[in-house]
């Protein structure tokens, strides 16, 4: 892709993150290896199945299940990701990420980057929607709006991950404008994402209800409609884009809450796959019939901490929170907490393209564990008698606690004192968002572009004020605090829409990021799926999703 | 009795107004709310845009002002719409109560179809073997938690016979072998306990019932001793059964929730548990309402009924 003005960008070949974000060997999703336990194996876990022989079988239906009732299939304004889980067979977008974060076409087959605020896209001809009519530039115009205007049961909380789009309009009926309201890096892995920006029919929540059913482009059609707490069905689309896909006949997706109904049903073989938490993963792993994959994902640990002005906390001194994160010992957590399948991370999560800090830096300069260093910051620092702290976390998955525990035992060896507060996750929402906390342990979820990653650290966010002015005012006036470095990378690499010169600006904010340590980057963890043997070509996502589910097949 | 009626029916709508403001303030008194889920971690919110989500919910204003709009909503038959879903509370009801009834139903119905004779073998074999046995029974029904033996029952079908139940639900009149595949499970677990509070009560008072002297009269002129116990003692046994069991009607409503999460049963507890989880007001509300509601019209009929199978008794004095 060409960031230069007026220059068109054939996209029918992959557009690798290479070439916008240069080139890595370390994307999450879909390496072809084969790992294996350590220890008394009876079976190997796996990244992805064998690859597709040339002659892929085709027929069968799949069963899958989704552990979180999504309450409605509408489109658009979701905070949750089960919503998506739930049509993202059937819903596509103008880019697409192939397995590997790539980012290729999709329902556009090109762009022209006009101006730095304004890209033409050249649509794709010969779509069809599942119902028979074609595809064209008012639907794309009609799908960014309500992207921007969230009807109903949808809510405007999610505009912040949405780029800063001034408006989308047609030029023809295969070519679209969108408008941009500044320069905006974000806006291609916003489209790719596909989870808030789905292009639907013109005027679909007109003529259906999107909350039981909806009318798409992808690989499966609906049928019948969503019923909560039970599922959705859906058919092979026979007039599918694609030429040869989609392999399956069906898909029933089907809203299973307990996970020991799900382990149930798929020793059973009443269901074909699931996600299943990494103990009961690799207890079930080596049983006939089934396989377990995993792969990491971007819900990365992570330390949270205020720094407020006024409130002269013993952590608002940076030589504190470095101690604290030479004090604390990842590869223990991730050996006695996840069985040895996770990695070091930085802000940005371990698995996201060039934008990641390399494993070797992490091991070996930025979370390296060093107790006599961190017990020299702190007495540098005037904590040699240590302080206690509140630190809240989810009560459940119990894992938060049990990290929380291990902490506990790290940080008492500089003299701090960790209280550990679980909480359910209504009420940790509400105290994170009102920066009602000292220290909290949390989660990190997907982002569309690394920006999403390091938002917060800048006092101005996409959309508005960010979290920052709740959490940090007290950095840039606190003993080795400097902020500003980090302010502007942020600032720039949001607008900057040339990945060469976008990449190091990045680079560089991660390595600030790990000297002042706002917030310490612990983990990142894998997710398990478990299979049935005879499903091929399925892969566990670094996004969440279930992808592969669209290329998927039965083997014959 | 009708004034006792008229008293009862008085309390009954006392009771749930109670009920109403009560669990209408609780749940707001948890910390955060619905938005704090949809806003909070990975999102961030400008006070507008609070705003607008609080009014598009119908969380705005006083909590007068939303008590009025919610309780006369309730008045004109609408009861909401969930926060998370947008899917009028009606409508998940419409779902959840039959799931309810039929599982309380089947829940019951196995309880006094294995409890009753239990309790009788218990009380006429009275310190042999099988009284020992039914006793054990009793005892392991009422320590047994129901989420635990739900679990239990699954996992032993899954990998002992290699069935399991349907997990997603399936109405009767849409498969009616189906639907009860998937009900007796669930039903086992909650029935547990009800079975054995139904055996220990059978057999105490058929104990009671069977020293009285109006038995030992019948023994005595000769009436085989199986026709003493099933028309002269049992009968008489049954009358505090009946109360029993209809006030574990209104706690299984309630108690059935876990089994219901567990076996995939959107019932009343199912939902109810989500929403407190969600901060889903409306349907909170609701459900509270409708366990409450069922625990006091249900007392309220075993009271009648008391009266019916008791000619001692004189309802309302």
């Amino acid at each position: 892709m060409s960031d230069k003005p007026a220059e068109s960008s054939r996209l029918e070949r992959s557009i690798s993150r290479r070439e916008l974000l240069k080139k890595t060997g370390q994307v999450g999703a879909a390496a072809a290896i084969t790992g294996s336990l350590a220890g008394p194996a009876t079976g190997a876990l796996r990244r992805r199945s064998a690859a597709s022989p040339k002659k892929v079988p085709t027929g069968g239906t799949v069963n899958w299940a989704i552990e979180v009732d999504p309450g409605n299939i509408a489109p658009f304004g979701q905070t949750a990701i089960y919503p998506y889980l739930a049509t993202e067979v059937m819903y596509e977008s103008l880019l697409t990420w192939d397995p590997k974060l790539n980012i290729v076409p999709a329902l556009a087959t090109g762009y022209t980057v006009v101006s730095p605020t304004r890209i033409d896209w050249d649509l794709r001809k010969g779509v069809k929607w599942q119902d028979g009519s074609p595809f064209t530039s008012a639907d794309v115009v009609y799908s960014f709006q309500q992207q921007l205007n969230p009807p109903l049961p949808g809510t405007s909380a999610v505009l912040g991950q949405v780029p800063g789009i001034a408006g989308v309009t047609a030029l023809g009926p295969n070519k679209v404008r969108m408008d941009l309201k500044a320069p905006d890096a974000r806006v291609y892995g916003y489209i790719a994402w596909n989870r808030y920006s789905s292009i639907v029919p013109n005027n679909l929540y007109q003529n259906v209800n999107p909350q039981v059913t909806g009318i798409g482009t992808g690989p499966f059609k609906i049928q019948g409609q969503f019923t909560s707490n039970v599922g959705v069905s859906y058919v092979k689309n026979p007039n599918y884009w694609r030429p040869g896909l989609p392999y399956l006949d069906g898909i029933n997706y089907k809203i299973i809450t307990d996970e020991q109904a799900r382990i149930a049903a798929l020793e059973a073989g009443t269901l074909d796959g699931a996600n299943i938490s990494p103990s009961n993963a690799l207890a079930i792993n080596g049983r006939p019939g089934l396989n377990v994959f995993h792969n990491l994902t971007a819900a990365f640990r992570e330390l949270q901490m205020t720094i407020k002005q006024g409130d002269n906390k013993p952590w608002a001194d940076v030589r504190v929170r470095q101690a604290v994160n030479l004090a604390i010992n990842r590869q223990n957590i991730i050996d006695k907490i996840y069985s040895g399948y996770g990695k070091f991370t930085g802000h940005v999560a371990a698995g996201y393209g060039q934008w990641t800090l390399s494993d070797d830096e992490l091991h070996s300069t930025y979370e390296k564990m060093d107790l006599p260093t961190a017990k020299k910051l702190m007495q540098q620092a005037g904590q040699s008698g240590g302080f206690s702290v509140n630190m809240t976390t989810f009560a459940t998955p119990l894992e938060f606690t049990q990290i929380a525990a291990l902490m506990q035992a790290d940080l008492a060896q500089i003299g701090i004192t960790l209280n550990i507060v679980p909480q359910d996750p209504v009420t940790f929402a509400a105290n994170n968002s009102a920066g009602n906390f000292d220290w909290d342990l949390t989660q990190r979820g997907m982002r569309g572009d690394v920006d999403g990653f390091v938002a917060e650290f800048n006092p101005i966010g996409p959309t508005g004020p960010s979290v920052y002015a709740k959490w940090f005012t007290g950095w840039p006036s606190s003993p080795g605090g400097n902020p500003k470095p980090i302010w502007r990378g942020v600032g720039n690499g949001r607008i900057t829409l040339d990945t060469k010169k976008r990449l190091p600006l990045y680079q560089s904010v991660n390595k600030d990021l790990m000297q002042q340590l706002v917030e310490i980057p612990l983990i990142s963890v894998s997710t398990f799926q478990v299979v049935n043997s005879k499903l091929k070509n399925m892969y566990v996502t670094f996004t969440g999703f279930n992808s592969g589910l669209k290329t998927a097949y039965f083997e014959s | 009795m009708y004034r006792f009626a008229a008293e009862r029916f008085a309390a009954l709508i006392g009771t749930l107004f109670a009920v109403s403001v009560i669990i209408f303030l609780f749940v707001r008194l948890l910390p955060g709310n619905i938005l704090d889920l949809f806003f909070a971690g990975d999102t961030t919110a400008s006070p507008e845009q609070l705003a607008q989500a609080k009014a598009e919910l119908g969380i705005n204003g006083s909590y007068p002002d939303q008590y009025w709009r919610w309780i006369s909503g309730v008045f004109h038959g609408d009861l909401g719409k969930s926060l998370l879903s947008q899917q009028p509370v009606s409508n998940i009801m419409a779902t959840a109560l039959p799931i309810d009834i039929e599982l309380v139903f089947l829940g019951i119905m196995i309880a006094l179809v294995i409890g009753i004779p239990l309790g009788v073998i218990s009380a006429t074999h009275r310190d042999r073997p099988a009284d020992y046995a039914s006793r054990v029974t009793g005892l392991v029904g009422i320590t047994i938690p129901n989420f635990w033996l739900a679990t239990l029952l699954l996992i032993f079908v899954s990998r002992v016979i290699h069935w399991v139940p349907p997990l997603t639900y399936v109405p009767f009149f849409k498969h009616p072998i189906l639907n009860l595949e998937e009900f007796i499970l669930p039903a086992i677990s909650i029935a547990a306990f009800t079975l054995a509070i139904v055996m220990r009560m059978v057999r105490a008072t058929m104990l009671e019932v069977l020293g009285q002297d109006y038995v030992r009269t019948a023994r005595a002129k000769g009436v085989p001793r199986r026709r003493v116990v099933e028309r002269h003692a049992l009968r008489n046994a049954l009358i505090p059964v009946v109360t029993v069991v209809g006030f574990e009607i209104g706690g299984l409503i309630g108690g059935a929730a876990l089994a219901e999460i567990i076996f995939g049963l959107p019932g009343v507890g199912y939902q109810l548990v989500h929403s407190i989880f969600e901060r889903d007001y409306p349907v909170v509300q609701t459900s509270t309402l409708i366990i409450a509601g069922t625990f006091v019209i249900v007392s309220f009929v075993v009271d009648l009924t008391y009266g019916f199978l008791d000619p001692r008794i004189k309802v309302g004095g």
